[in-house]
């Protein structure tokens, strides 16, 4: 009987860098946008100055809402783009389970990451099933934060952009409505991030694979029996 | 027997949507159903809300008598709680129901009462000379020149030569109980065009405290504005110079136009000092603290009850005891738990939709069953009159001096004896005589405000009790007021800082009510019998008495005969 | 007929407009108000030749306000207003007839005036139900208004009750109020306000009649000469909330600076209205002037968007005081607790896991070292 297992681990680009690039810019505005949203929704008195014209810095925490809700907007739309240009990792049907396989794999997901049962399941390289399936409703809710974002920035604004996007004022019932709604939505983020960022340490806590790193660098480490396993 | 058959539908000049049949022998009415026809459900939508809001829902009960719903409304929120709000809060209070009183009252006597008394085409023949002498024999007012008076003249003829008569088309003019000379009638018509205008500035007063009118805010535990007089974004001096000033006009008004003119109008119409009475109960919560919610004896005008028109003895009225203050829906499209038959105190009040009367569109209501949106209130299951009279009656017999000398002073003048204030007549003038009561008062609690903020206290709002969780986990709370139109009451239960319950006792439901389950009529019904009808075609008496209480609900009124039928073409049979 | 007083052409004329000018006038009128070509001629013929255009003004579920505020009006004042602008055939508040000859002068309004007529409309329609929830002269309030905006040439849905439904289509909305513009079948000019502003109301009026037809409106039907900003944007208070300085409760020291009343509750940041620009009775102030937030009247639903002292609404079924922000927290600290016991179950079986690969007693040889770099 052998005494040593040999477990040969080999690299794959994953994450390619316009992936890493979205992801970081993402996450970067997706903060901003919730502490500046925090605040708007809920302002401190912070600063006091004698004469209200002295300080502007709730008018700048609007403003840095505002530049990053663009920039999260267009972030958002070559991410869209490179769902169709990507690699095999970043492509859209990562995100959509068309097929049944992707389903099934949904379940061995929940079975291994979730209950914790039968650690002897495979496990994907890019997103697991379950995972892009998650995505692709963080995606819905991006694109619902945009277009109410817009919708209400319409209103201080002559730009075309957030025009288009005034007819779900009255589909939402008035300004109040969608405002409450896009507050409401910054906690869905807030909880998405509590777990994506566990769920990301988890991965690489037990898989081993680099999971953390991988979107910096874009390799993930796989055992060699999987990619050949793997078409 | 002749029977006249007529209609009149829909009855204007006043708020709301009301309904009145009554059956008419020999040119006198001898029975009349009042039915309020329009309901919003304002009781079913305050529940389960924050109570704190409730002054701005119950406010949308009306925009005529705007503000009494919120005052009613943050004083039992108040109430229930456990809150005295400050004394400048007590006091801008004051001065904006006080305010609301003036301008109301005076909208309602020349806007919507004055058309029934006035022959507005009778003015056009009016020797503008002879009415400038009576102006000017009957008061200070500046403008009272003869050339005023030809000015209005003129324009009225030209309006009325355009051929397009507008809110005076098809009006009673040349009818047999119209009874003005021309040159008061030209007086009035002027008048009526001088209130219109000065109206709106009254309520600038509103503007300043509550920042708007109609429906300026109201604030639980005080009010919304802040005072600094160091400061041009508060009530500074400049604010409170421009209500001084208000209130100067306004005082100036009532005393210069309204009173001479009603003392003028009135002699013309002392036969209506026999008319329209009828009602024996009368009901006033009282209202104008000086001294706190809770000290009734420092009210303006006092709390009480006249029972049998006894002038003697004033009853105690505790809103609180259950077995005092009732509603009943005999005859009323609600249904209680406890069955039909059932009185309700509003703590326990229930609001129940039941429509069980015909469908539109329709000629006559079932009146032997439930007729009216509106339920019907009794102390100690007794109808009462509520409103001006009801106020003045209360405050003469509990012998406030000044409500006795201005009271017994005009009767004096018009020489009728004490039982005229038991009429049409008595509550028309009872209106304008606590007017003239009111604006005095509202500089006097104007002068206060300015002495308590010269003193130091700027507070307006008490933030204590303001957050729920510093309530007790169950509660109830009445807010008693007087509106214009009579004493109104707001109730409320709450529970876990929401409201469980909320019910709204107002004046017109005491006097345009059905009858209760016992028969007894209210004010509406039984001030209209008796009441005849000179012109079958124009029976603008019953205008007169239906106005004169000033209804809060647009009404129509309808008369049919003793068999029950409605028929639109007038003929005597 | 005589004609001491100048017609909508005279007018228009002596302003020193040409016969063409007014007729193009006409046209557009027309157009706006959504009459068929067809009709022209009546409007014009009506403009000529009638001094005042005739008005209803019709009452449902409402409290008078609307009519109140339209009193208020300083400028123009109302009694200009009823003399010289309009001729106000009907409105239950003010006309001097009532009954048999109220109904008449209504009738002969719609009768003989058809196509010519302005429609105004005060509170809201209870729609089904048979109507009983508000009748009037033994007819349901939807009859009526279908008849009387059958013919009419304008129709302006006077306040939050017509435009909305205002507080009786507040939640549950128990007798099913209904605002106009879903009631009929044709363009509404509605101005909504609880109630609206009075020159706003005069100021739409005379939009109509004098400065060319209908005002132009917004996707909700509102007139964007004063419904197309918010308060906010327009307040006067505005620098202190980009400043960042806040009334923390009503009567603190910010208060009576006059600080920005965002943070009590205050609806000028979604609600379009004049109020911050035209104000109140002439001027004199506004809400957020006198201390008290906004409310949002004018915004569709306002009611429901309570506790109207904080900016967030409360969350229905959560109680009074959770908005969504204590809910979210709630919420995230159940993720984070979710998230720990999970980390702990993994923590276990990253422990299996060690031990199994230990027991499998992986040795890592020099050769596989050096092998893997």
């Amino acid at each position: 009987m052998e005494q040593t297992q040999k477990a040969i681990y080999r690299r794959i680009y994953v994450w390619e860098f316009p992936v890493r690039l979205y992801h970081w810019i993402n996450g970067f505005t997706i903060l901003f946008l919730i502490i500046t949203g925090f605040l708007i929704g809920n302002p401190l008195q912070l600063f006091y100055a004698n004469e209200a014209y002295q300080q502007y810095w709730f008018g700048t925490v609007r403003f840095i809402h505002f530049v990053s809700a663009f920039i999260f907007f267009f972030n958002f739309l070559v991410r869209i783009y490179w769902g169709f240009v990507g690699n095999q990792f970043a492509r859209w049907t990562n995100f959509i389970p068309l097929k049944k396989a992707r389903w099934k794999e949904i379940v061995n997901v929940l079975k291994v990451d979730v209950l914790q049962v039968d650690p002897s399941m495979r496990i994907e390289i890019g997103h697991n099933a379950l995972a892009g399936f998650i995505y692709f409703f963080s995606f819905l809710a991006f694109a619902f934060q945009s277009v109410t974002g817009f919708a209400l920035y319409a209103a201080n604004s002559q730009s075309f952009l957030p025009k288009l996007f005034t007819w779900v004022i009255p589909l939402m019932g008035g300004d109040f409505a969608v405002r409450q709604w896009h507050h409401i939505f910054m906690w869905v983020f807030i909880i998405f991030i509590i777990i994506h960022i566990y769920l990301v340490f988890y991965h690489d806590y037990i898989e081993g694979r680099g999971t953390t790193s991988s979107m910096v660098g874009g390799w993930k480490f796989e055992k060699d029996e999987n990619i050949n396993n793997d078409e | 027997m002749a029977t006249k058959r007529i209609v009149v539908d829909p009855v204007t000049r006043i708020e709301g949507h009301l309904r009145v049949e009554a059956v008419v022998e020999n040119g006198i009415i001898t029975d009349a159903f009042s039915s309020g026809t329009m309901v919003r459900g304002l009781e079913i939508i305050l529940k389960g809300r924050d109570p704190r809001d409730a002054w701005a829902f119950t406010q949308r009960a009306c925009g005529v008598c705007t503000t009494v719903h919120a005052l009613a409304s943050v004083r039992t929120v108040e109430d229930a709680v456990g809150i005295s709000v400050p004394k400048n809060a007590e006091l801008i209070r004051n001065i904006m129901e006080a305010a609301l009183y003036v301008q109301d009252h005076v909208v309602h006597f020349y806007h919507l009462h004055a058309l029934d008394w006035v022959d507005v085409v009778s003015a056009l023949s009016a020797d503008p000379k002879e009415t400038s002498r009576i102006a000017q024999s009957i008061s200070h007012w500046p403008k009272s020149s003869v050339g005023y008076f030809k000015d209005v003249a003129t324009r009225l003829k030209t309006f009325v030569e355009s051929g397009q008569l507008g809110i005076f088309a098809n009006g009673y003019w040349g009818h047999k109980a119209m009874k003005l000379p021309p040159e008061i009638n030209l007086l009035a018509v002027a008048h009526y065009l001088e209130a219109l205008e000065w109206q709106k500035e009254i309520v600038k007063i509103h503007a300043i405290f509550g920042g708007k009118n109609p429906h300026p805010n109201y604030l639980v535990g005080g009010v919304p504005c802040s005072i600094n007089l160091n400061e041009v974004n508060a009530i500074n001096s400049e604010r409170l110079n421009h209500v001084s000033k208000l209130i100067t006009d306004a005082m100036q008004f009532v005393n210069q136009v309204y009173i001479p003119d009603l003392m003028a109008i009135a002699p013309y119409y002392k036969d209506w000092g026999a008319i329209g009475g009828g009602m024996e109960n009368f009901l006033c919560y009282g209202d104008f603290p000086t001294h706190g919610y809770n000290q009734t004896d420092s009210f303006k005008f006092p709390r009480g009850i006249i029972l049998g028109q006894n002038l003697n003895e004033v009853v105690e009225v505790d809103a609180r005891d259950p077995q005092q203050i009732k509603e009943y829906i005999k005859h009323s499209w609600y249904k209680y738990g406890a069955g039909d038959e059932a009185g309700l105190h509003p703590w326990e009040g229930e609001t129940e939709f039941n429509f069980t009367g015909p469908k539109p569109p329709f000629d006559q209501l079932d009146v032997q069953n439930k007729y009216s949106w509106i339920k019907t209130p009794r102390w100690k299951d007794k109808a009462m009159e509520v409103g001006p009279l009801s106020r003045m009656l209360v405050a003469y017999a509990a012998g406030v001096t000044e409500v006795q000398d201005i009271v017994n002073d005009t009767l004096a003048r018009l020489n009728v004896p004490v039982g005229a204030l038991f009429s049409t007549l008595g509550r028309t003038a009872a209106r304008g005589l606590e007017t003239k009561l009111i604006v005095g008062w509202l500089k006097g609690f104007f002068d206060d405000l300015v002495t308590n903020v010269k003193a130091g206290d700027t507070t307006t709002f008490t933030k204590e009790k303001w957050e729920p969780s510093s309530w007790p986990q169950s509660c109830e709370g009445v807010g008693m007021t007087e509106a214009p139109r009579g004493a109104l009451a707001h109730f409320i239960k709450i529970n876990s800082g929401k409201i469980e319950n909320y019910q709204l006792v107002v004046p017109t439901t005491w006097n345009a009510s059905p009858r209760d389950p016992s028969g007894q009529k209210s004010a509406y019904e039984t001030a209209l019998i008796g009441t005849p009808i000179a012109d079958k075609d124009m029976p603008l008496e019953i205008l007169r008495t239906i106005h004169s209480f000033d209804p809060c609900l647009a009404c129509s009124v309808h008369l049919y005969d003793p068999d029950g039928k409605h028929i639109h073409d007038i003929k005597v049979v | 007929m005589p004609k001491e007083m100048p017609t909508m052409r005279e007018a228009i004329e002596s302003k020193g407009y040409s016969r063409r000018d007014f007729l193009k006038y006409c046209s557009a009128a027309a157009a706006i108000l959504g009459i068929e070509a067809a009709g022209l001629p009546s409007i014009v013929r009506a403009f000529e030749t009638k001094p005042r255009p005739p008005v209803i003004w019709l009452h449902f579920q409402e409290c008078t306000c609307c009519s109140e505020s339209f009193i208020r009006s300083t400028h123009p004042i109302v009694a200009d207003v009823i003399f010289d602008y309009l001729s106000l055939d009907y409105t239950e508040t003010l006309m001097a007839a009532a009954g048999h000859q109220a109904e008449k002068s209504y009738q002969d309004t719609i009768k003989n005036y058809a196509g010519q007529y302005i429609l105004l409309v005060e509170g809201s329609i209870p729609a089904g139900n048979d109507g009983v929830f508000c009748m009037i002269g033994g007819r349901s309030a939807e009859q009526i208004i279908q008849e009387a905006a059958k013919d009419a040439a304008a129709v302006i849905a006077w306040g939050s009750c017509a435009s909305n439904g205002c507080v009786q289509n507040a939640n549950p909305n128990p007798t099913n109020a209904t605002p106009i513009h879903k009631i009929i079948n044709k363009p509404v000019i509605n101005v909504p306000g609880c109630p609206p502003i009075a020159d706003v109301m005069t100021g739409v009026i005379t939009h109509l009649l004098v400065y060319g037809g209908s005002p132009e409106l917004d996707s909700q039907g509102r007139p964007k000469e004063f419904y197309s900003r918010r308060v906010h944007d327009t307040c006067y208070r505005r620098p202190y909330y980009d400043a960042g300085m806040f009334v923390e409760s009503f009567d603190d020291e910010n208060a009576r600076k006059g600080y920005c009343l965002y943070k009590v509750g205050c609806r000028g940041p979604v609600t379009y209205n004049a109020c911050s620009v035209t104000k109140w009775n002439g001027g004199v102030s506004y809400p957020i002037q006198s201390g008290h937030g906004c409310i949002g009247c004018s915004e569709n639903g306002f009611w429901d968007n309570g506790p109207f002292y904080q900016h967030l609404a409360s969350f229905p079924g959560f109680g009074i005081e959770s908005t969504a922000d204590t809910i979210g927290t709630a919420v995230g600290v159940a993720a984070t607790a979710g998230v720990a016991a999970h980390a702990i179950v993994a923590n276990i079986r990253k422990r299996k896991l060690v031990k199994e690969l230990k027991d499998e007693s992986v040795e890592i040889n020099d050769e596989d070292k050096g092998g893997n770099s």
